[in-house]
């Protein structure tokens, strides 16, 4: 399953760890590297890929020959600001004053918007569709099953499966039925006598 | 974090959760006044190694350091080869037979039991595929590439595959394990009856618990260690191809 790789330049100790813990819990998301020192933070940025970027305000403005440099760097980078932001600013901006549901959902934004990352925990929530069709899978039923139930083609339904399957990072059939029983999809009276395949 | 003059007591009394990793590089207790460093050269483990990966494990947020480029990648091969070793020949089958037995004593209907067991065998061939496929690919082109980096002339053909080839795309298809797992805890949480060897049901799900903080720390350790440090080798390498 991807992850989306973030990395922090951010001078405050303090505002970079606490940043830590709440991306931290976002699944789906990994810490890449942790600078404090914009020196350091360009060293490593001119030789390595960056997927995601969250610089502090002072880093940005001590770091723009980075920017001119890398073209496409600045549309993965989300900015730290002390002061507040206006909501029609950018979306690419927090402000320190920000709660975390905000801040949360500009990462979200961020990483939906650059690429098909599906970070668990938000975007990795089943649509209705992938939910019946979990719980078709759980009782038993074949691909072929499933298209007839549900009038769909085998194809459909395979890219379905697939989807799922990349979202939960669960394959098999038992593993998608204990995710499906834990989280209200079906219950286990419901079952089949022979819970998989 | 622990460095190579600390004693080598008060590191493991401090954090027990270096316990695990010991015998992956062969150390047992017994440590005496023994230092970090002292310890490590007396079981042939590189004391950088060493304290990169314990730092790894005890501070997720640990930045490897300087220490990165001073231990060759066949001692890293080497290590995650234990820890393979550890999952498949301990830690797994510990589980499994714990499972089993909670099952076997348990006043689980058939469903509920079959549902379990099919569970955990589906998680464990996933799993054996999983490091299989490390130990056959990932491994063994880790290991030519630092071979070949250390070639006056690298073979060509090996050069061309690097074009197109990067270690890190192995980094994004990169599977977490402990996903499932998690699962399964839960369920036992939340869905199953209560078993009646509460005992036995809480050391279940402490190894479970265990397993997949391990794991993480696994993927953690190969995703902080090991692919920045290969990827280093690739780019010098690439490089190296285009000067005269």
């Amino acid at each position: 399953m991807r992850t989306a790789g973030f990395i922090l330049a951010i001078d405050s100790y303090l505002v970079r760890k606490g940043l830590v813990s709440i991306l931290t819990r976002i699944q789906g998301i990994r810490i890449v590297q942790e600078f404090s020192d914009s020196l350091i933070f360009q060293q490593y940025a001119q030789k390595q890929e960056i997927e995601f970027l969250i610089i502090s305000q002072s880093l940005f403005d001590r770091s723009s020959e980075l920017f001119v440099s890398r073209p496409g760097l600045l549309e993965k980078t989300i900015l730290l600001k002390e002061s507040p932001v206006s909501p029609d600013n950018t979306p690419n901006s927090i402000s320190l004053l920000e709660g975390k549901e905000q801040i949360v959902a500009k990462i979200r934004r961020i990483t939906e918007m650059h690429s098909n990352f599906h970070p668990r925990g938000f975007s990795s929530e089943l649509t209705q569709r992938e939910k019946t069709i979990v719980r078709q899978v759980s009782l038993g039923l074949t691909n072929k099953q499933i298209a007839e139930t549900l009038f769909l083609s085998t194809h459909t339904v395979t890219t379905h499966r697939k989807n799922i399957s990349s979202k939960l990072g669960i394959k098999s059939v038992s593993g998608l039925t204990v995710y499906a029983i834990v989280n209200n999809i079906i219950t286990i009276e419901e079952l089949s006598s022979k819970p998989s395949e | 974090m622990i460095s190579r003059e600390m004693s080598m007591c008060q590191a493991v009394f401090e954090n027990m959760q270096l316990l695990p990793l010991l015998p992956r590089f062969q150390i047992r207790l017994g440590f005496g006044e023994m230092n970090v460093e002292e310890v490590c050269k007396a079981h042939q483990v590189n004391p950088d190694f060493f304290l990169e990966i314990a730092n790894a494990y005890l501070d997720e947020a640990y930045i490897p350091g300087e220490g990165l480029s001073r231990f060759s990648l066949g001692t890293v091969v080497d290590y995650l080869q234990g820890t393979h070793a550890y999952y498949l020949d301990i830690a797994l089958p510990n589980v499994e037979a714990r499972i089993s037995q909670l099952l076997a004593a348990s006043s689980l209907s058939d469903k509920e039991v079959a549902l379990v067991s099919a569970f955990f065998q589906d998680y464990k061939q996933e799993f054996l595929t999983h490091i299989s496929e490390e130990e056959q690919d990932i491994l063994p082109y880790i290991l030519e590439l630092e071979k070949q980096s250390a070639l006056e002339k690298p073979d060509p053909a090996f050069l061309q595959k690097l074009q197109v080839y990067s270690i890190r795309e192995f980094e994004q298809e990169h599977e977490r394990l402990e996903t499932s797992l998690e699962h399964l805890s839960r369920l036992i949480i939340k869905n199953l009856p209560p078993f009646e060897d509460v005992q036995l049901c809480q050391q279940v799900l402490h190894d479970l618990s265990d397993l997949v903080k391990d794991l993480s720390d696994h993927a953690h350790m190969e995703d902080k260690i090991l692919i920045p440090r290969v990827a280093e080798l690739e780019k010098a390498l690439l490089e190296s191809m285009h000067k005269p």
